[in-house]
């Protein structure tokens, strides 16, 4: 397989995945920004959401102030963000065409269908209520491309491929979430609460679909601490860091017995594992939850380097 | 280096037992220089295994076969990546402060001539590293490697005075002198493959691990004299055998326990490293 094939596979469900992600944050900032003033406080979830996104320099070179009209355009519509959720659809469309023939018709289909289908939104939803619709259909188109790759694609290097850039991508996501609010799941003795909070934490549950399975694990009422726990350390967690990690390590591995060799990649990934492993909450939380995320966003940066550098360039 | 591991315990009964308890430490757990990729536990007979951990960080596993059983076997296989760390052993699950390790315990107590044979390399102090080495290396000649006088009960004193021992006596001896010169030193189960081609063994293997203080925990196998490599597949830590032991158990009735072991380590695959 040609290297640059194997990376228009993983830019492409990379690009997808970060549609999903920048859909996911949209619709938890929605629903924040709509919780009444004297609860929610001064905060502007609006900023948190272009911080969350990862695009904060950029946004305030074009916009003077973060609300609802700019990082709705920015975020999702704008053509002069790379990342926004036109951009993402418009290069991976662009990888999938260059890859045409390492897609199934299904996995073409879908991701051609969703850029098609992304003209008829033109510069944006002229109502709230067709933006949320906007949102749930990135979503869905997500979900098809995923699951066409999942039930279609040949389990070889080219689905491997697709799998770095669906998981590596999303650890990322899930780690700039708790990077931007990580203050909020301090445990309680550091931390001043207030009636804010309890939707915060529900939020950033619910920007990963998380609620339900919290209930599930730990049957009890929402606490930022087990936030915490469920989104970074639980295997059993889609879209946890530890669930990401065994992905990443699972399917570098596979890559790594087909092609009978194997090198830093699959080794630094492991390290990363392991260290998600062998952790536990109380000592992430002394040694600090931020300097825990900051490093494995950098972990993480460097993994999708070394891949680059190992298979894809 | 990609190990592969078969392992069953196999009991059988003359008389047989009502019910079997057992405590597994039998899955290994990852650390900077091993990374398992597969590992399965099956026991013959139909029972619940509960996974947890214990006081050290080790996975076990428990489970109440109800009987009556005239055959019961624990079957263990699985495929562990390892890496050679010069012994080193960093990212391992650690609850405890090392200095916990200075303990002592019934299997590992001094005694004079345990405590004379330590003493011969406390000059060597300064350097807690090099130290250790030497004792190694000393230990290793002391001691010749005989499956026949010990037991599984016989305590680092003794196994010292008959100068005779396998892989679980050399190491208790060597925890026993190590903490006597105030160095924390714990006991490790585990696998080991060997380079001569031989695959098929009779038991499991075991070495210490002491604490340097530049270093952190630092395999070293007195069996082979040396420190751990990448044929050291790392399971269970404790303070002596009885708390790493690969199974403890207990039946209820029966009689004419008569135990086997097969063990198979082999390499799994040849990958070149980059």
């Amino acid at each position: 397989m040609l290297s640059r094939t194997a990376d228009n596979l993983y830019w492409l469900a990379r690009y997808v995945e970060r549609a999903e992600y920048l859909a996911r944050i949209l619709e938890a900032t929605q629903r924040l920004a709509s919780v009444p003033i004297p609860i929610a406080g001064g905060t502007n979830e609006w900023e948190s959401a272009v911080a969350t996104a990862g695009c904060e320099n950029a946004f305030f070179e074009v916009y003077e102030e973060a609300n609802e009209e700019t990082v709705t355009e920015f975020l999702a519509f704008s053509p002069d963000n790379p990342s926004s959720i036109r951009s993402c659809f418009e290069v991976a469309r662009t990888n999938a065409r260059a890859v045409r023939t390492a897609l199934t018709v299904e996995m073409w289909d879908a991701i051609n269908g969703t850029w098609l289908e992304l003209k008829r939104y033109g510069n944006g939803p002229t109502s709230r209520e067709e933006f949320s619709r906007f949102l749930r259909w990135v979503q869905e188109s997500s979900l098809l491309f995923d699951g066409s790759a999942y039930r279609t694609m040949l389990r070889s290097d080219s689905y491997w491929f697709t799998r770095l850039g669906v998981f590596l991508e999303r650890a990322d996501n899930t780690a700039r979430i708790l990077d931007v609010k990580y203050h909020l799941l301090l445990p309680e003795a550091e931390h001043v609460g207030g009636p804010l909070d309890y939707f915060q934490w529900a939020a950033i549950l619910r920007s990963v679909s998380a609620l339900t399975s919290y209930h599930w694990v730990y049957r009890e009422s929402v606490k930022p601490w087990l936030v915490a726990d469920l989104l970074i350390l639980k295997e059993e967690m889609p879209r946890s860091l530890a669930n990401c990690y065994e992905n990443i390590v699972t399917n570098l591995d596979k890559m790594a017995g087909s092609y009978g060799r194997q090198g830093p990649a699959q080794r630094l990934a492991r390290g990363v594992r392991t260290r998600l492993q062998n952790s536990r909450m109380d000592e992430i939380f002394q040694r600090g939850l931020h300097e825990f995320i900051q490093e494995f966003i950098a972990d993480n940066n460097r993994i999708g380097g070394i891949i680059t550098q190992q298979y894809l360039a | 280096m990609r190990m592969h591991v078969s392992h069953d315990t196999v009991y059988r009964y003359e008389t047989p037992p009502s019910s079997v308890i057992q405590t597994l430490r039998l899955t290994p757990r990852n650390h900077s220089g091993q990374y398992v990729v597969s590992w399965l536990i099956s026991i013959s007979a139909d029972c619940r295994l509960d996974a947890q951990d214990d006081a050290f960080g080790n996975l076990i596993h428990t489970f109440t076969a109800e009987g009556p059983i005239d055959e019961l076997i624990v079957h263990v296989e699985g495929e562990v990546e390892t890496e050679d760390n010069a012994g080193v052993v960093a990212g391992a699950i650690e609850r405890f402060p090392p200095a916990l390790f200075l303990r002592d315990t019934p299997l590992t107590q001094t005694d004079a001539a345990i405590v004379e044979f330590s003493e011969r390399y406390r000059s060597s102090g300064a350097n807690t590293l090099v130290m250790l080495h030497e004792m190694l290396g000393g230990l290793n000649r002391e001691i010749v490697f005989d499956t026949n006088p010990t037991h599984t009960a016989t305590t680092a004193a003794e196994a010292f005075a008959l100068k005779r021992g396998v892989c679980q006596d050399l190491t208790h001896v060597f925890i026993s002198a190590a903490r006597h010169l105030g160095v924390p030193a714990r006991y490790i189960s585990g696998y080991f493959h060997r380079s001569d081609g031989v695959n098929d063994q009779e038991a499991g293997h075991a070495w210490a691990e002491a604490f340097v203080p530049s270093l952190g925990w630092v395999g070293f196998d007195a069996t082979n004299g040396i420190c751990t490599t990448d044929a050291h597949l790392r399971v269970a830590a404790g303070l002596d055998y009885l708390s790493a032991a690969p199974v403890r158990g207990a039946r209820s009735g029966g009689a004419g326990e008569n135990l086997s072991v097969r063990i198979q380590i082999d390499q799994a695959m040849q990958q070149s490293q980059e």
